[in-house]
């Protein structure tokens, strides 16, 4: 095997295949319930139901209906013991597993920001309150961050260790990022991907306290834009060495072909507005993949529709790139922080193998300040065969991926 | 693939600095317990905390004004760990070092807090300030702006293997030539809400002594601090190879995990083990697993003397492993009550010759890791 160094030094020796994905997210349980929504271009964002928004200025998230979640688990009498975070990341897992179920990963590499935050909640309420701590010790177990993702490696009988990446709203990216680095290097011949966030209030009324979400719609890039929307979400990548998935005939869905992580330090919760910590983190990408921006068909923008974030992402993109197709399918199913960039790859996935490009809705007007080729409210045909997938986080922590079309 | 350790540094119950805190373990000190009590009863429980004293040589830094103490506690770490190497990061060498950060509870103390404010006000009484505290990276974030790292930053959230998890990603990440060092630093603060919920779990003693692979669990003392170690690929100490370990699912199952992950890391000889028993359930499985895969290896745990830092505890583990390679000695096991079929001391042990050490870290949510260290 030949090895060779890219221009960012990253010694690489193995292309990398995505052989199964899963996804459950406001835009539906699974790959075609997904596809459907993005083609249909629906606002899968509604009126929050599980917490009190009363004194909050946004009223609306993106959810995952709780009963079909439930429906879902092949266990449920174990389920109703665990979070709904790993109610989502079983189901996803299961969709994947469905495609490979002889996928046996060496490791996992899963981001969240927030693990069974919702039980903390109910935890410290019932202290507070002088309540019933009969379920204490179910909230305190199913708490941790790595509990959703053990469940669900238990739940199919995986025995791989997890790192738990939780880089705030860039974490999904960044697992996968650093997954695909860990099978390019030839460490790994197999690594399981993704993100998972399930809803909670203390997160919801913290981006309502920082006033960066909206009680209007989430409108990505519009002239009018006035922040983000919630979500949550769950969705896995299984990676695999490309000449081994080829090998013992593996569906190959898609390549993932490079990486870029960057760091800027302007602000914890802002990013620098001239947009350098975005750019560095797509050259990189574009680096590590020996590929220029002109090759790149589609971006699937962090695009949280925050006057900062969008400014600062569309400044980098449009320095980088020439007019190339952007969206942010955040304006469809709300920001699921953690699972974001896991459930915008499994997005990319679709836009490759079905040859579209997702919407960004709510668009009415072009901002004058950012000079982009916007995919306008409705799905466009398209040939697509390079997709760049951004997601930038609290920390000022930045990361991209690169994924091509496959063609057997 | 190997790496080496460039530089430590930690501050723990003991104090700070590698030196002052590695010469009281050799004397057998332990940690000054204080007294917390839950807000909503008398329910009081000892922690070991970070005396203020140890603070006062702490970097200034607009970042750290408003910060939780769990980002003091890393940067303080952090900032150790590289002027004992001798490293002073300009923008060129910033790009070319990676920070990896290991955390368990995070900032729990403004979480609380923030949290507080929505329950007994409303949603309107929430700071904007503290919630971005809250995220699990704000100390890394912190510490990647005090440094000027521009390039790869990573927080791992997991239980006290979180921080040998983030050695063997930085193991991962130094692949990557364009690298020539990476920061793992791991990181926890207490607060009585952690004492609750680990008490609630049967998991905690209220008050010291942390008596270590005794005949009944008696429970952890939590305590915090953070520990750093500054990695490149040559030096006198090594890792010769982590271990990812691996999740058990039922407590009883952490055992067979531990036994696999020695297996594989004692196919030389071993010298000695830093071991996390920390007077709960898993010091039983340890004991067991040492007994039957490396009998003559001398076993030593801190966890008596500094208690559990959950996050902090596997980058402390390792800290203690080099530093006793380094010096030829390990300090006294405190508070061992009976007689046990282990290679313990509760004096201190001259171990001139020793060559390689195992770092086990196995923690009590269900993750277990290690890795082997050894001296040139």
């Amino acid at each position: 095997m030949v090895k060779s160094t890219s221009a960012n030094g990253k010694k690489f020796t193995a292309r990398v295949a995505v052989v199964a994905a899963g996804v459950v997210s406001p835009l539906g349980f699974g790959l075609s319930e997904t596809l459907d929504s993005l083609r249909e271009a629906r606002d899968c964002v509604n009126r929050v139901t599980r917490f009190s928004v009363a004194q909050c200025r946004c009223k609306t998230a993106g959810q995952v209906p709780a009963e079909r979640l439930l429906d879902e688990q092949r266990n449920r009498v174990r389920a109703r013991r665990l979070h709904r975070a790993s109610h989502m990341i079983i189901c996803a897992l299961g969709e994947a597993l469905t495609q490979e179920p002889q996928f046996k990963p060496e490791l996992t590499v899963i981001g969240t920001t927030s693990g069974g935050m919702s039980y903390g909640e109910d935890y410290y309420r019932s202290l507070k309150q002088g309540g019933n701590l009969r379920h204490s010790p179910t909230w305190i177990a199913n708490y941790p961050a790595q509990k959703p993702v053990i469940d669900a490696l238990e739940a199919f009988g995986i025995a791989a260790p997890c790192e738990v990446v939780s880089n705030a709203c860039a974490s999904g990216t960044n697992a996968i990022g650093h997954a695909f680095d860990c099978v390019r290097s030839g460490r790994y011949q197999r690594v399981l991907t993704g993100g998972y966030d399930a809803l909670s209030e203390l997160v919801f009324v913290g981006f309502d306290s920082l006033q960066a979400s909206t009680p209007e719609k989430c409108r990505p890039f519009d002239r009018h834009r006035t922040g983000m929307v919630l979500g949550e979400g769950a969705a896995v990548l299984a990676l695999e060495n490309f000449n081994a998935a080829r090998a013992r005939g593996a569906t190959v869905l898609a390549e993932i072909t490079g990486y870029g992580i960057s760091t800027d330090n302007f602000h914890l919760t802002q990013p620098d507005p001239s947009g350098i910590g975005p750019r560095r983190a797509m050259e990189r990408t574009l680096q590590s993949a020996h590929i220029s921006a002109d090759a790149v068909d589609y971006i699937n923008a962090h695009g949280t529709a925050t006057p900062f974030n969008d400014t600062a992402e569309g400044k980098a993109i449009s320095e980088l790139f020439d007019r190339v197709p952007v969206s942010s399918t955040k304006s469809m199913m709300g920001h699921s922080l953690g699972a974001a960039g896991a459930v915008e790859a499994v997005i990319c996935l679709l836009a490759l193998q079905h040859q579209f490009l997702p919407p960004n809705i709510n668009f009415r007007a072009p901002d004058e300040d950012i000079h982009l080729n916007i995919v306008a409210n409705k799905a466009q045909p398209a040939l697509v065969s390079t997709v760049l997938s951004n997601s930038f986080g609290f920390g000022g922590t930045n990361a991209s991926i690169l994924m091509r079309k496959f063609d057997a | 693939m190997s790496l080496a350790i460039a530089g430590m540094g930690w501050i723990t119950p003991l104090g700070s600095g590698i030196d002052p805190v590695w010469e009281r373990l050799l004397q057998g000190d332990e940690a000054q317990a204080e007294k917390i009590t839950e807000q909503f009863s008398n329910q009081c429980y000892s922690v070991f905390r970070v005396p203020e004293s140890a603070l006062t040589s702490s970097p200034r830094h607009p970042r750290l004004r408003r910060a939780s103490m769990i980002s003091r506690f890393a940067a303080a770490a952090g900032l150790e760990a590289l002027q004992a190497a001798g490293v002073k990061l300009d923008s060129q060498s910033a790009e070319r070092m990676a920070l990896v950060f290991a955390i368990s509870n995070g900032g729990v103390i403004y979480t609380k807090r923030f949290y507080r404010d929505i329950v007994e006000g409303s949603a309107q009484s929430a700071s904007p300030l503290l919630f971005p505290e809250t995220v699990f990276n704000a100390p890394a974030s912190h510490l990647a702006a005090i440094l000027g790292i521009t390039g790869a930053t990573y927080t791992l959230v997991g239980d006290s293997a979180a921080g040998l998890l983030a050695i063997r990603m930085a193991e991962d990440l130094m692949t990557n030539e364009a690298l020539d060092y990476c920061l793992v630093v791991g990181a926890e603060e207490v607060d009585w809400l952690l004492c609750d919920a680990y008490r609630r779990w049967r998991l905690l003693r209220l008050a010291p002594p942390v008596e270590p692979f005794g005949r009944i669990d008696r429970g952890m003392i939590l305590s915090e601090g953070a520990g750093a170690i500054l990695l490149r690929r040559d030096g006198p100490i090594i890792i010769e190879g982590t271990h990812a370990g691996g999740n058990y699912r039922k407590r009883a199952e952490a055992e067979e995990l531990m036994k696999r992950i020695l297996c594989d890391l004692s196919r030389t000889k071993i010298d000695f083990v830093i071991s996390s028993a920390n007077g709960t359930f898993i010091d039983k499985a340890e004991s067991r697993v040492l007994q039957q895969v490396i009998p003559d290896a001398f076993v030593y745990t801190a966890k008596p003397a500094l208690g559990e830092s959950v996050g902090a505890a596997g980058l402390w583990q390792v800290i203690l492993g080099g530093q006793a390679l380094h010096c030829g000695e390990l300090p006294p096991l405190l508070h061992v009550r009976r007689t046990i079929p282990l290679q313990i001391s509760p004096t201190r042990v001259s171990l001139a010759a020793a060559g390689r050490a195992i770092v086990l870290g196995s923690g009590v949510n269900q993750q277990v890791a290690g890795l082997r260290l050894s001296i040139r």
